[in-house]
């Protein structure tokens, strides 16, 4: 049961984060579409479910806390408050610190005076809205009502006009039937009537114990128990309703709000498997009937029984009620759709389940174990020459490397979750700088691993930053400019060949190519009088301790951040790139590789090793012909017509031994860069479980990482671009080599 | 029946005492049994390209790929040649937050000795073979020293990585041998 209650307190963590992130991306919204009631109305659930499920776990600071938020976001929602910026920044603060008291219940520790402090710092800020408070004293007519404990909690302010159909009883009245699995599930009914205590008092409360069976027969684990209660309470049908929003699945829940019609107190009985006239006497003891109400209601209950005993199958609820004019037809449609919609939200969240991400992780290694194990097989069965196994085996290895690509597709998720993040990072930001900026994203669908998504928050933090304050000028200036006021920044994704592409362009001032040089000269980056092309000079940005902003701010400038934002994309085998026209605006592209785990690769072998160049960088395979054969070291030879520079691997690697007489070249593209890689063989495709090489190699380059072949032995990755960069550096003269070439 | 011993005697993990011996160029060295994770035969040693000597490789131990150091060239000496007898020690460093496993490349293997604490000297400041930082101190055993290694120095990874960056600045432009730094050990 305890252990219950801590996964049931996970997922309430869980939820509430994931609801507090719509919150923020509703606020975000409501700032650009004021009037945007979904998006107020998607606030509202949020603050209103994280108050429902905090208070069913006993949280009460949480819900003292929301109560008083989701009361502002309530008036907004009817209408009878407007949504300013404000309120909206008050809002978000709200959701901060939301964040902050679920984050102190994660950990586990009670709040502290700061946060109870900061809890009622923003309470009252938010009271301020509230302009009327909400107890209002109680009314004479309520005399009738019996108030068993003090009188603090007040009844709605104004009784309505209640015919012969209402009952007189002021006080909602609650029916519940828990289901037998609700102490399974983690619930427990005693909550439940706790956080109903928030924000109502209990009357009466009558439990119907009927349905529990004798001692011998009797499971602990299940509920049996039932309860009639009358609930004085001033908050509206949907709060009341929300408290039991977490056990509506398996039990029966009614709610009659106060002066109900009879015929609501008539269906009761006719759903409820109890005796009438017995359920009645507890609505009668529970104050929600008086006798002559409950006489009425057996009455027609009476009348009703013959009618649908009469052989037809018998009416839908519905159906009697509007037959007896009790209740409209339209009314009992729009409850029917509701009922249609829960069910198919219902459905739509039983196709997604919510897994472990460590569980993933090992299924994604023993997949890699299983390619590895596979390969080996399949070296065996080529060995034995036995068709039959390598006829088997290669079936294996093709499901194998479909499992992997399922495997993988596990812990794609899309990255619209970290641009979204940064809808709130540029409006902070934006509003500390005092700038106007306008946040576009596109390309929120585009999938990549979960790896890669975690790690790539930072340093596409640091480049936003970046261009927003350096990159977006001040509204005078690009007014002066001729741009419009406000700035824009775009965050875009898409797919390219086997990367992902993530660019983040500002319509601000670029980069200006000459200070950037004289800067570079001034740190002795660049030695005076080297020419450069922009993409070098853009290049130099990333450097270590290279900063041109005159001015230090607090975001930014202080020449951390680029070489860093540089050497984590590198760390996930990506590369970053720049483009910048002096006054119009910077892209920064960053191309990552879509998973870190399992990769296509090309086995080729050099010397007496075998190394592995990832497959969608392989263009083609051309045998070296004779011609080209050069003494040493890198040359070119002509593909198609075209100039193909190329790099012997057993000089680049100082591979001893003698080249074999006929050589191989691999023409390898990257970043729309070609060049060729002269090996002694090709072995052909080769599924590469990527392992890392550990902290030893962390400096090296031209080597991307590891795996090991069917044989046990272990084979390197070489790192295209970081091969393509060790040459050209080589290289001075012709620095411009690979990218004089047109791309395919 | 070293295992045997550590677990009969926990108090050891405070103050370790045991100690792997194996020899290196006819020298005699010694590492704490405690970092020692085992011992495999040579084989199948997967050069890394662009690494100085003291880098020797990587190896597939049983699934997951593991660097080897030549502890020889590391010390400053020459490659050591592969013979027989030649063994890769797996030491396992760190711990606390991140484990890091290493292999060093030793002539033989000897015998796992017991030098109390008593009988350690520390390290003379000059007339070793090796830098004074990588010996943690000179065992007494039958009358001559053992030199007890300090494992983090010798395998410091910052280090280490240094070297394999060294040596890439040092790479003369025309292309083709590489440049030989390890014995031009920093520091």
């Amino acid at each position: 049961m305890s252990a219950q209650m801590d996964d049931a307190l996970q997922t309430l963590i869980i939820e509430s984060r994931e609801l507090l992130q719509n919150m923020e991306e509703a606020l975000l919204l409501l700032e650009q579409t004021p009037d945007d009631a979904e998006a107020v109305n998607a606030i509202f659930r949020a603050a209103h479910t994280i108050k429902g499920s905090a208070g069913l776990f006993s949280l009460d600071h949480v819900v003292a806390f929301t109560h008083v938020a989701e009361s502002v976001l309530d008036r907004v929602r009817d209408h009878r408050l407007g949504m300013s910026p404000a309120l909206g920044s008050l809002l978000l603060e709200v959701c901060d610190h939301l964040g902050q008291l679920i984050d102190g219940v994660a950990a586990g520790q009670a709040p502290d005076d700061a946060l109870s402090g900061r809890s009622d710092a923003i309470a009252a800020r938010l009271q301020t809205y509230l302009e009327t408070p909400s107890a209002v004293q109680a009314e004479p007519d309520f005399s009738d009502v019996d108030w068993p404990d003090g009188n603090d909690i007040a009844p709605p302010s104004a009784a309505p006009v209640h015919g012969n159909d209402s009952v007189t009883s002021g006080m909602w009245h609650i029916s519940l039937r828990s289901g037998p699995n609700l102490l399974r599930d983690g619930m427990d009914p005693l909550s439940i009537l706790r956080y109903l205590g928030t924000f109502g008092q209990i009357v009466n409360l009558e439990l119907i114990l009927g349905d529990i069976p004798p001692l011998s027969v009797i499971d602990p684990e299940s509920c049996y128990i039932g309860y009639e209660l009358s609930f004085a309470s001033e908050t509206d049908q949907a709060s009341i309703d929300g408290a039991f929003d977490f056990i509506r699945e398996d039990s029966v829940v009614r709610l009659i709000p106060p002066y109900g019609p009879i015929a609501d107190y008539r269906a009761l009985f006719a759903d409820m498997p109890e005796d009438s006239l017995l359920l009645g006497r507890m609505l009668v003891r529970c104050g929600s009937l008086t006798e002559e109400e409950l006489a009425q209601a057996l009455e027609t209950q009476g009348r009703m029984g013959p009618d649908s005993g009469g052989g037809s199958p018998a009416p839908l609820l519905g159906e009697v009620l509007v037959a007896q004019q009790l209740v409209d037809k339209p009314l009992v449609d729009a409850a029917l759709e509701r009922q249609q919609q829960v069910k198919a939200t219902a459905a739509g969240e039983a196709t997604l389940i919510r897994v472990d991400a460590a569980k993933l992780d090992q299924l994604i290694n023993l997949v890699g174990e299983l390619i590895i194990a596979g390969a080996g097989a399949q070296l065996v069965a080529r060995r034995l020459k036995v068709p039959d196994l390598v006829e088997s085996t290669s079936v294996l290895a093709r499901l194998v490397e479909d499992v992997r690509d399922s495997a993988l597709t596990l812990r794609m998720v899309q990255i619209g979750a970290t641009f979204n993040r940064f809808r709130r990072v540029v409006r902070d930001v934006a509003a500390e700088l005092g700038k106007d900026i306008h946040l576009d994203i596109q390309g929120g669908e585009t999938e990549l691993d979960k790896t890669v998504v975690e790690k790539i928050g930072d340093p596409l933090t640091h480049i936003v930053r970046n261009a927003l304050d350096h990159g977006i000028e001040p509204a005078d200036v690009r007014l002066a400019r001729g741009k419009p006021r406000q700035g824009r920044l775009s965050l875009n994704a898409h797919h390219e060949s086997g990367s992902i592409v993530i660019e983040v362009s500002d319509d601000g001032g670029g980069l200006r190519k000459e200070r950037i040089l004289q800067k570079a000269v001034e740190r002795g980056l660049v030695s005076e009088g080297q020419v450069l092309s922009d993409k070098e000079i853009f290049g130099l940005i990333f450097e270590p301790g290279f900063s041109t902003a005159t001015q230090v701010s607090n975001l930014s400038g202080r020449g951390v951040g680029m070489d860093v934002v540089k050497r984590n994309i590198l760390a996930l085998r990506g590369t970053v790139d720049l483009d910048s026209v002096e006054g119009q605006g910077t892209t920064v592209r960053l191309r990552l590789p879509l998973t870190l785990a399992i990769i296509d690769g090309f086995l080729i072998g050099a010397g007496n090793a075998s190394y592995v160049v990832p497959l969608e960088q392989v263009l083609e395979c051309i045998e070296l012909p004779d011609e080209d054969k050069p003494e040493q070291g890198a040359s070119y030879l002509n593909l198609r017509g075209e100039v193909l520079p190329f790099v012997r691997l057993r000089d680049l690697f100082d591979i001893p031994g003698e080249a074999p007489r006929r050589e191989n070249v691999v023409v390898v593209q990257y970043a729309g860069e070609r060049a060729g890689l002269v090996v002694d063989q090709l072995f052909g495709e080769f599924q590469t479980v990527i392992k890392p090489l550990g902290k030893v190699f962390s400096h090296i380059r031209c080597i991307g990482g590891s795996t090991i072949l069917g044989s046990g032995e272990v084979a390197l990755i070489l790192d295209v671009p970081g091969l393509v960069r060790q040459v050209t550096e080589r290289q001075p003269v012709s620095r411009h080599l690979p990218s004089t070439l047109s791309p395919v | 029946m070293a295992t045997l011993a550590r677990k009969d005697a926990p108090a050891v993990a405070a103050e370790p005492c045991q100690y792997l011996t194996f020899t290196l160029g006819g020298e005699m060295y010694a590492v704490e049994t405690l970092s020692v994770k085992e011992i495999i035969e040579y084989g199948q040693v997967t050069t890394v390209p662009m690494m100085p000597p003291s880098i020797r490789g990587v190896i597939n131990l049983r699934g997951a790929v593991v660097p080897v150091i030549d502890l020889k060239a590391r010390f400053g000496g020459q490659p050591t040649e592969v013979t027989r007898r030649t063994c890769i020690v797996i030491i396992e460093m760190g711990g606390s937050d991140e484990c890091q496993v290493l292999g060093i490349l030793v002539d033989t293997v000897s015998e796992v000795l017991e030098i109390p604490p008593g009988e350690v000297e520390a390290p003379p400041a000059f007339g070793a073979r090796i830098r004074a930082d990588f010996i943690r101190g000179m065992g007494k055993v039958g009358g001559g020293f053992v030199i007890l290694l300090n494992v983090e120095a010798v395998l410091s990874t910052d280090e280490l990585s240094v070297l394999d960056e060294l040596s890439r600045q040092g790479t003369p432009v025309d292309a083709g041998a590489l440049p030989r730094l390890g014995s031009s050990v920093p520091g």
